[in-house]
């Protein structure tokens, strides 16, 4: 009896025993290296104290730079806006109140440690809010509406590129979207920021993604997350419960979060060569980017704040930040306790994909979801490049299905067009390949560097047709003005006759010149002859109307 | 505060088996259990020749490099000439003079290694081509198998592992320690042949299974069954390389299907000799190392998972049309040599479709 009870208990649960939960397609290649996320979620999410000095670099996002709104001396409240953008970027807010003390220049904290012009705060403490308008729901604004919002609040994506989010929604709403994926798996080592935000703020997400949903009219829309983040996955599921939003739990693998390999994984198609998702009906947004939108629509605030982990060996308590933008790197990995002494590299992003920083002073941007300040021990100097043994591991390794190794033989040549015939534009630079290789070939700064050669030929290129052209151009007019001269000199009057009729028509002006010349003066004589006389009776024009000129 | 700048990937896989001087490590001890029952059932021939060759292998690889001015010491740790000489030791039959060893591995590692530029570099397997050297150039040394187990030497017999089966073997790697009046060295005349391949016209039946239904021992020295279980030792040694992760499935699955398939194709029950049963093909012959050792140096063969499976087909239809049809018995060097051969206009043509494209790339 129990027994019968047992099976027919689980035959009645199976239909619901994954509600909402999506079907999962294979993704190639992949790696599975150590997690490292354990420590970063050991405590919840924790909101820094605001430091005395904030940077606001003017340009946190892909797309052009803001223009600063505020002069030094300013005081400025806490979300004021103090730099506008144009479309293709976004504004950048106060993320504190306080007074603007100058313009300067600072370090991003990206791979190439670009200095921008940024805007210094210095926090007064009080932390006033600007007063903001009342949020209704958002079901009631107009789409156009929420966009605008959206760009208002200065949203950019936050899982590490920098789209601002209302281009992308903007770019969508041409194509139409089937499908709205949102990205919380982190995929990367060590990186706990979606995560996190999951745990403690899943319904706030989950009302970010109806947002998102609702303004790019997807028709469905996929939380996709890794299966190995239990605890987030289940916050997950209580939050979706009464909304039409599905789950969809993809293998822990690198680089499952990525792009292009998620959309694979969820929708099970690819995203055709030079295109976006959106090409096939897909559009993604990062967990943080949700957050952000709810916080922007739904409690007015605009985006001055974002999760950030910090982590490393060498921290005593590594965690997740609610950190400021501006913050700078310094501050919070002493919030962490570091050990300066062990520190050898910090790292901006996972252990994979992500790049060391240049500045310890850069601050906190919209992309940052992640810093590791790594000792010797962790972060090892790498070892001597040996010669490729074509074992093939990268090509296994590879989410994209290239042949590293054939890849790297010829950008190690520089053969750039076998290169590109192997697929090195299609290279997302994941670098599953350079973590596997037993020979420890840096394959992935050879595709850069080729990459960056190929796209400078192709620039090359394209500046020589264009002055080739001009100079074709020039040369064809060069020869048009001399072939319209002798074409102008054949057609010169030579004929005495047509010498005569060029005389006569030359005279004939000039009589019709001196003709209007004693018109004109006539007319004036006229017209200071009636003005005199109509003098005293200024106060009646209307009296002499007729005799206006 | 300055902290050092590194291009991304940050971290490296720890993995005993994501470094290139490991790899070769493990295919050493892959092949341990091989060796072991080879030793174990005919004697030190085996390994003093492995012994010596790698000696060689590794003198020659470091006059090598510093010719080339390369960091000797950070290229040796790569050990890949330990496994060339590793390879070419198993190949060459037990008791060949020091010579004989000498000439394989220095045409292995200076030619057919170092000449094409160094690891990496090489088109062909270097082992197989010293041992192809080696047997155009001393056909009778190379079909010469001393074997302390032999029957010619039945009213003598000494355990393989005896200290006079070593001093036997010393004897025969180096004759000049045999002095001129050894007693041993008389029985150089008596061979066996390399695999029980040729023995099949003699001797019929599979030996492991008629031992195994006469209820005689496996493991004793003098049941015969010793290549039988040499072979079932080489494949597990091969099924832990796939199991590393470190050879593809590819290539040994490819060769051993094409093998089985060929050979129950062409078998002829009993009417000629050499075309002996799958069970001969597969464990009376060099197959399983073959296969699982030699075919998958990823240096000279294929690297597209397609071009993997067709190499494999390739060398498995070469092994199986040379044993029967060709004049050499067992020989897998030729046929993965020519694998080799073929390897580039493989990878050429099996190149998998990119992500995101409709079609395989431009061909």
């Amino acid at each position: 009896m129990s027994l019968l009870s047992l099976f027919h208990r689980s035959t009645n649960r199976r239909p619901s025993r994954n509600p909402g939960r999506h079907k999962i397609h294979k993704i190639v290649g992949g790696i599975k290296p150590a997690a490292n996320k354990a420590r970063s979620l050991r405590s919840r999410i924790m909101s820094t104290p605001i430091p005395e000095m904030l940077v606001l670099p003017l340009l946190q996002h892909k797309g052009t730079p803001a223009t600063p709104v505020v002069k030094p001396g300013d005081h400025v409240l806490k979300g004021q806006k103090i730099a506008a953008a144009d479309p293709r970027g976004v504004p950048v807010h106060a993320p504190t109140s306080g007074k603007i003390i100058k313009t300067g220049q600072c370090t991003l904290p990206d791979a190439a440690g670009t200095l921008v012009s940024c805007l210094m705060l210095a926090s007064d403490g009080k932390d006033e809010a600007i007063e903001t308008g009342l949020s209704g729901d958002f079901r009631n604004m107009s789409k156009v509406d929420l966009v605008e919002r959206i760009r208002d609040a200065g949203i950019a994506g936050m899982g590490g590129a920098g789209f601002p989010t209302h281009l992308k929604i903007q770019t969508s709403t041409a194509s139409d979207i089937a499908t709205l994926i949102i990205n919380a798996a982190e995929c990367e080592p060590y990186i706990t920021a979606d995560e996190a935000l999951i745990r403690e703020h899943a319904r706030d997400v989950v009302k970010g993604a109806e947002i998102l949903q609702y303004v790019t009219g997807a028709q469905q829309c996929i939380i996709a997350i890794e299966d190995s983040k239990i605890a987030a996955l289940a916050e997950l599921k209580l939050a979706i419960a009464d909304s039409a939003i599905e789950i969809a739990i993809v293998p822990a693998k690198y680089p499952a979060g990525s792009e292009k390999q998620l959309v694979q994984a969820v929708t099970g198609r690819e995203v055709p060569f030079g295109e976006f998702p959106a090409s096939i009906g897909v559009l993604l947004h990062n967990t943080g980017t949700a957050f952000a939108v709810y916080k922007a629509i739904c409690e007015s605030e605009p985006s001055i704040s974002r999760i950030t982990t910090v982590t490393g060996s060498t921290l005593k308590t590594p965690k997740n930040f609610h950190v400021l933008f501006g913050t700078p790197v310094t501050f919070l990995l002493d919030l962490c306790g570091i050990d300066r002494v062990l520190l050898s590299r910090i790292v901006v992003g996972g252990s994979l994909m992500g790049n060391c920083l240049h500045d310890m002073d850069a601050p906190i941007i919209k992309t940052t979801n992640c810093l590791i300040a790594g000792s010797l021990e962790e972060f090892p100097e790498p070892l001597t490049e040996r010669a490729c043994i074509r074992c093939g591991f990268c090509a296994d390794a590879c989410p994209v299905n290239l042949l590293p190794q054939q890849l790297y033989a010829h950008c190690r040549c520089q053969s750039y067009q076998q290169a590109k015939d192997f697929g090195l534009i299609d290279c997302i630079e994941c670098g599953a390949c350079a973590y596997v290789c037993p020979s420890h070939i840096p394959l992935v700064q050879y595709y850069r560097a080729s990459k960056s050669v190929v796209f400078q030929q192709q620039t090359d290129r394209k500046n020589s047709e264009k002055w080739q052209s001009r100079f074709q151009f020039y040369q064809y007019r060069q020869k048009r003005e001399s072939e319209q001269r002798i074409q102008a000199r054949a057609e010169q009057p030579s004929h005495p006759q047509q010498i005569a009729q060029a005389v006569f028509s030359r005279e004939k002006a000039r009589q019709e010149i001196s003709e209007a010349v004693a018109r004109v003066k006539a007319r004036r004589a006229n017209l200071i002859a009636t003005s005199t006389l109509s003098s005293p009776s200024l106060s009646s024009p209307s009296t002499e109307p007729d005799e206006k000129p | 505060m300055k902290t050092e700048v590194y291009c991304s990937p940050q971290q490296h896989s720890q993995l005993s088996q994501h470094s290139t001087g490991r790899i070769m490590l493990w295919v050493i001890a892959a092949c341990l259990p091989g060796i072991a029952a080879s030793t174990w059932f005919f004697g030190w021939g085996l390994l003093l020749n492995i012994l010596v060759v790698m000696v060689f292998a590794v003198l020659l690889e470091a006059v090598m490099l510093k010719l080339a001015d390369k960091p000797v010491k950070t290229h040796l740790a790569d050990n890949s000439a330990l496994v060339t000489g590793l390879i070419l030791g198993i190949a060459i039959p037990p008791g060949s003079p020091w010579w004989l060893l000498f000439t394989g591995i220095c045409f292995a590692i200076v030619v057919a290694k170092h000449l094409y530029g160094g690891l990496g570099q090489n088109p062909f397997n270097p082992a197989m081509c010293g041992y192809l050297l080696l047997l155009l150039s001393f056909p009778l040394n190379m079909t010469t198998w001393h074997l302390p187990t032999d029957t010619l030497f039945a009213d003598q017999q000494f355990s393989p592992l005896s200290w006079t089966s070593l001093q036997y073997s010393l004897q025969l790697c180096f004759p000049a320690l045999a002095g001129d009046g050894s007693q041993i060295s008389e029985y150089i005349d008596g061979f066996a042949m390399a695999t029980p391949l040729i023995e099949y016209k003699l001797a019929g039946n599979s030996t492991v299974l008629a031992a195994l239904e006469n209820n005689s021992p496996l493991f004793a020295r003098a049941s015969e069954t010793g290549w039988e279980i040499i072979n079932f030792s080489f494949l597990l040694g091969g099924l832990f390389l796939l199991f590393k992760k470190i050879i593809g499935w590819q290539i040994p699955v490819s060769i051993i299907v094409t093998i089985t398939i060929m050979s129950l194709l062409f078998y002829e029950q009993g009417s000629t000799a050499v075309y002996g049963t799958t069970y001969l093909h597969l464990f009376g012959s060099a197959t399983m190392i073959g296969a699982f050792f030699i075919a998958t140096d990823p240096v000279s063969a294929a690297t597209t998972p397609g071009g993997r499976v067709v190499y494999g087909i390739f060398i498995g239809i070469a092994i199986y049309g040379i044993r029967v049809w060709g004049s050499y018995l067992d020989s897998i060097a030729i046929a993965v040599l020519f694998g080799n051969f073929c390897a580039p206009l493989l990878d050429h043509f099996c190149r998998p479709r990119i992500y995101g494209h409709s079609t395989r790339p431009s061909q």
